[in-house]
């Protein structure tokens, strides 16, 4: 799978329309239903490569965008998943910094 | 908050929440955009988040869990409540103040645009359709006109066979009377001849007998008639 082509699992023929939402590859157990003793085993079954990671974000955008931003008559909701999703990865690259502002000594 | 009510109750839960998924995308089937975002909890968190915990710990686990983690990061000072955190509460609260005054009136007025640009393309993509289908009525009407052409060269057809079959009999009937003026005429030429033939003959037997009577002949005759006048007189 090349930039911006399709999987190469995805056959029009077979699926259809496209979907960037949808994991076209053999789909495993959902992360949801995955037992706690099964999770390494579930962790090592899938592709760890630079794509397969920009694919899964890719996913996961696209099935944040159909579900709040897509919609006809979407809501504010989706503006909020941003200003939280902005306000938790500014934190994270400014924890440093924060970490300096601690109010007690011990916890 | 694990009770056996609770835990029942749950069972049911992830298949009414399953109709909150995002959407369908099985095989050959088209992707259908939502009518309405995919429902939330308190304005922002997804629903699929609290159902997700429901088989398990039934519907307070999801918001125990909240509690119980933002209980860990503040306690542990993981999530620093500095100055920065109570900036972001007022502004907080003073959106929720905007979007539960404004908000109503904003979605309509959304609401009432998207329809407008909706029923825009809705109604060009109809009149197209109503155009093109009337093009198709108009075309199946010309042809059923171009059918009434067929006839009306049919007509034509008949019409200029009965002109043929009228002049070829107007010509037969110029034939016959031309041909029956001739014989009309020998006819005529005969008894023309024949009737002068004849006053010739009985001119010429008449002169003929004239001249044959001898002078005595005709005193013989004369004296004759007188005899017979006499004869005749005394019985009148």
């Amino acid at each position: 799978m090349g930039f911006g082509e399709y999987p190469a699992e995805y056959n029009p023929s077979v699926h259809g329309t496209y979907d960037p939402a949808r994991y076209y590859g053999k789909p495993d157990t959902p992360f949801s239903q995955v037992k706690l003793g099964d999770l390494g085993a579930w962790f090592s079954r899938r592709k760890k490569s630079p794509q397969a990671t920009a694919a899964l974000i890719s996913r996961a955008f696209w099935r944040w965008q159909h579900k709040y931003i897509q919609p006809k008559r979407s809501g504010i909701a989706g503006f909020f998943h941003i200003t939280f999703a902005a306000m938790a990865f500014f934190y994270t690259i400014n924890y440093k910094k924060i970490k300096a502002h601690r109010n007690y000594k011990y916890h | 908050m694990l009770s056996r009510l609770a835990l029942r109750n749950a069972q049911l839960m992830p298949i009414m929440a399953r109709g909150a998924q995002s959407m369908s995308s099985a095989a050959g089937d088209r992707p259908v955009r939502m009518e309405k975002p995919s429902p939330v909890r308190h304005g922002i968190i997804p629903e699929e988040w609290f159902t997700i915990f429901y088989p398990k710990t039934g519907v307070t686990g999801p918001y125990m869990f909240g509690i119980g983690l933002s209980t860990y990061l503040l306690s542990k000072e993981i999530y620093v409540l500095e100055h920065e955190y109570y900036t972001g509460v007022s502004i907080f609260i003073m959106a929720l103040v905007v979007i539960k005054k404004l908000g109503p009136t904003v979605a309509a007025a959304l609401d009432k645009q998207i329809d407008k640009y909706e029923g825009d393309w809705e109604s060009s993509r109809t009149e197209n359709m109503k155009s093109l289908e009337e093009c198709i009525e108009n075309e199946k009407k010309e042809q059923w006109r171009a059918d009434g052409q067929k006839l009306l060269i049919q007509a034509k057809k008949e019409n200029i066979v009965m002109q043929l079959e009228a002049t070829y009999r107007e010509r037969l009937a110029t034939v016959y009377n031309e041909v029956k003026k001739r014989l009309d005429y020998q006819v005529n030429i005969q008894a023309v001849e024949r009737r002068l033939a004849q006053k010739q003959m009985v001119q010429w037997i008449i002169s003929n007998v004239l001249k044959s009577i001898t002078p005595e002949q005709e005193k013989a005759n004369l004296q004759q008639c007188i005899a017979d006048l006499q004869s005749l007189a005394p019985r009148a």
